[in-house]
């Protein structure tokens, strides 16, 4: 056994049992009109009503505290609800980040009245929180940020200005991360904080930037002398850094990093049976096969974040290959079947290729870039 | 996984440390026969593991066989280990105490018996059996008077055309010319289901001792891009290589787990499609892994002198054997055809379901 070696997960009789039951909600769902399934759901599929739905099935902060609106289930129960969302190409962008990233952000730091304010709103579906980290100036390297909060009566005045925040638009708040002292050379990761900024107050202007296919996904968010009140401080002053980074593994090994394009690689096999070509089914299992490596391995990390172990490099590797795996399942369907990709074709292979095709460009960019996140396996694995 | 393997793998760790050397493994290459270590190996009940005690083996479980398969890839032993613990596991169904001579198999095509006074008539060729020279006897397929069956024939009095695989391993042709042999044992088989089932445990196998290599290869790696200097720093500050060791490293993980998965599903009887995409998924890995490595470690890596080759060349070899990326894929595209009802989601989330409830 070494570092590299995973827990192997089995569902028990009840998960399974729970899977099906999702399932049969969710198409449900899909077969009455609720929602349209897409490939990249996750990003483009924004429908505050379906959120209340999921959120009302208790589908929301599921592992959370039931005094706080959750259910108390474990990581694999929530990581089921979460795969048969993305399998089915459900409409989940507007809860998705309170969801993965805020809920256990205050968790583990919020003070107990951010808790009780924030997480029942959040498990009914009605309030959306976006990330805000990357910055003009601060992209990859996201330690030389330079959005400021200085210290006034009862609360910060904050400065500055965010990019590349998904769904912003939409949501109610953000958490943003900023300097709470000046850039300190010597110790790039200090002087960080994370404060929650409700995006109605005075001072916040969200421009929307168009993504290559002309949709509203990601915003500019601009931030002139906005007021936010002392106790929208999440965790320790200066520890904002080390809390946003430890939130990074559920960021990277969820199943959106490999099922952002599955409805093609399913719609892909359809297809393939119907015309009876084993010789395309045959190149189609190999992606399979590369799918069951990559859902193991988020599957392994998610019971290994439940444990709180340091799962740092594996989770990074989710990410890296579950992207890259998102892109080939366009790229081999594509060559397998000959076909004219658009999003307003009458098939729905054209469309899923359309989607995956032009999304991908984000996949190997959001939530760390390949590059990047090989640079931390690398330093990982030399470290030990 | 069984209570004791920690303390087998650990064992076995030690053993394989201190004798299978890169020394041990270049004369093997050069024909010379590890016997010492194949001692060790049956002294300590390793050629046996997964042979319930009560038929005179070790016990221990199928976890424990084949992580210690892992390691013997690990340290490329140059023993028909994999082999002779497919024979014995084979014929530990039918009760027979496993052999402590090194054995082989070969059990795609058929050898031809005619009975006689004496005893039986052998004739017929086997292409590519893995350590023939080496090996005390052969598991083989046969039939007669319409039953098919497997038995155990001696080697000696074969005629032996030696032949080598990527790694210098013994690959050999053995032809059986009118050899007389008495006092076999036979043990009726299902053909396809013998078949099918050699080629899940032979996949199964290879895909463990590939995903001892890969660990090794990727060990090797950064060992080396930690002391190698250039441009007055060590390799691993510089970017180029970062990005190539991370590419090892999550090649080597997605092998390792879905090596695992195919592991702990043959051993609690409920494989479906386990082993299909874990000989897949390993092979693949093999290439890219095997590339960049040499890539990594430059010219000092492609010499005799260096060990990468023991694992990269038996990567590249074992990747070929008991089934290449396409011999699997075509098995699971048959299957995803024939279970038309089925979406490849209820297909990719059902296995577990099975599982569960066995």
């Amino acid at each position: 056994m070494n570092k590299l070696d995973l827990p192997i997960i089995e569902f028990t009789d009840e998960q399974v049992k729970f899977r099906k039951e999702v399932r049969k909600f969710l198409e449900d769902a899909r077969d009455s009109g609720t929602f349209e399934s897409k490939c990249d759901s996750w990003l483009s599929g924004y429908d505050p009503e379906f959120s209340r739905k999921i959120g009302s099935q208790g589908w929301i902060g599921m592992t959370w505290p039931k005094k706080y609106g959750g259910s108390e289930q474990s990581a694999i129960e929530r990581y089921i609800v979460i795969e048969e969302l993305l399998a089915i190409g459900a409409p989940v962008a507007a809860h998705w980040f309170a969801d993965r990233q805020t809920g256990p952000l205050f968790l583990r730091y919020g003070t107990e009245k951010q808790k009780e304010f924030f997480l029942p709103k959040i498990t009914e579906g009605s309030c959306y929180f976006s990330l805000g980290m990357s910055e003009p100036n601060s992209g990859s390297d996201l330690a030389s940020i330079s959005t400021r909060a200085e210290k006034t009566d009862g609360g910060w005045i904050l400065n500055g200005s965010k990019t590349w925040t998904s769904g912003a638009h939409h949501s109610h708040y953000m958490i943003v991360l900023c300097r709470t002292a000046p850039k300190d050379p010597k110790y790039r990761h200090g002087g960080m904080s994370q404060i929650i900024v409700d995006l109605t107050s005075p001072g916040v202007s969200i421009r929307p930037i168009k993504f290559l296919t002309g949709e509203k996904h990601f915003n500019e968010v601009f931030f002139e002398n906005v007021f936010v009140s002392e106790e929208n401080i999440v965790g320790t002053e200066g520890d904002g850094w080390k809390q946003n980074m430890q939130e990074l593994a559920y960021e990277r090994s969820g199943p959106e990093r490999m099922l952002s394009t599955f409805p093609l690689l399913g719609e892909l096999i359809s297809v393939l049976r119907e015309n009876n070509d084993k010789q395309g089914l045959k190149e189609t299992m190999k992606l399979v096969a590369r799918l069951n490596s990559f859902r193991l391995m988020s599957l392994g990390v998610a019971q290994y974040l439940e444990e709180g172990k340091d799962v740092s490099i594996a989770a990074a590797l989710v990410k890296d290959l579950g992207t890259k795996f998102e892109k080939d399942i366009a790229e081999t369907a594509r060559l397998i079947i000959s076909s004219v990709p658009s999003v307003h074709s009458r098939k729905q292979f054209e469309k899923y290729l359309a989607q995956s095709i032009l999304h991908s460009p984000g996949f190997t960019l959001r939530g760390g870039t390949t590059e990047i996140l090989r640079g931390i396996v690398s330093k990982g694995m030399i470290a030990e | 996984m069984s209570e004791m393997h920690e303390l087998i793998l650990d064992s076995t760790t030690k053993i394989l440390k201190d004798i299978c050397t890169k020394e041990l493994v270049d004369k093997s290459e050069e024909g010379q026969w590890a016997g010492d270590l194949w001692e060790v190996l049956v002294e300590s009940g390793i050629t046996s593991i997964g042979v319930p005690e009560s038929t005179g083996g070790t016990g221990g479980d199928f976890v424990d066989a084949f992580h210690i398969l892992r390691l013997a890839g690990k340290y490329a032993v140059p023993l028909p280990l994999s082999e002779t613990l497919i024979v014995n596991w084979l014929l530990a169904g039918y009760g027979v105490i496993p052999q402590e001579e090194p054995v082989t198999f070969e059990l795609n095509s058929k050898l031809q018996l005619e009975k006689n006074d004496a005893g039986f008539l052998v004739n017929g060729a086997l292409e590519n059996v893995s350590w023939a020279r080496n090996a005390k006897k052969i598991l083989v397929l046969a039939s007669l008077e319409e039953e098919t069956f497997v038995t155990l024939l001696p080697l000696e009095d074969a005629y032996i055309e030696n032949n080598n695989n990527l790694a210098g391993e013994p690959i050999d042709t053995v032809v059986f010319e009118d050899v007389m042999v008495n006092d076999i044992e036979t043990y009726i088989v299902e053909e396809n289901t013998l078949q099918e089932k050699v080629i899940d445990l032979g996949g199964l196998s290879k895909a463990a001792m590939m995903s001892g290599a890969l660990d090794k290869v990727l060990e090797l790696s950064v060992q080396y891009i930690k002391e190698r200097e250039q441009f007055g720093r060590p390799l691993h500050k510089l970017q180029a290589i970062q990005q190539h060791i991370a590419v090892l490293s999550g090649e080597t993980i997605a092998a390792l787990t879905i090596t695992n998965k195919a592991i702990d599903s043959y051993d609690k009887g409920t494989t479906d499609n386990e082993i299909a995409y874990a000989k897949l998924k390993v092979n693949e890995s093999a290439g890219i892994v095997a590339e960049i490595a040499h890539q990594i470690h430059g010219a000092i890596g492609a010499t005799h002198e260096h060990q990468l080759h023991h694992l990269t060349r038996r990567l590249w070899a074992w990747r070929d054997q008991f089934g290449n990326e396409n011999f699997w894929a075509e098995k699971l595209a048959e299957k995803i055809m024939d279970s038309q009802s089925q979406t490849l989601w209820e297909m990719m989330t059902e296995e577990q379901m099975i599982e569960t409830m066995q």
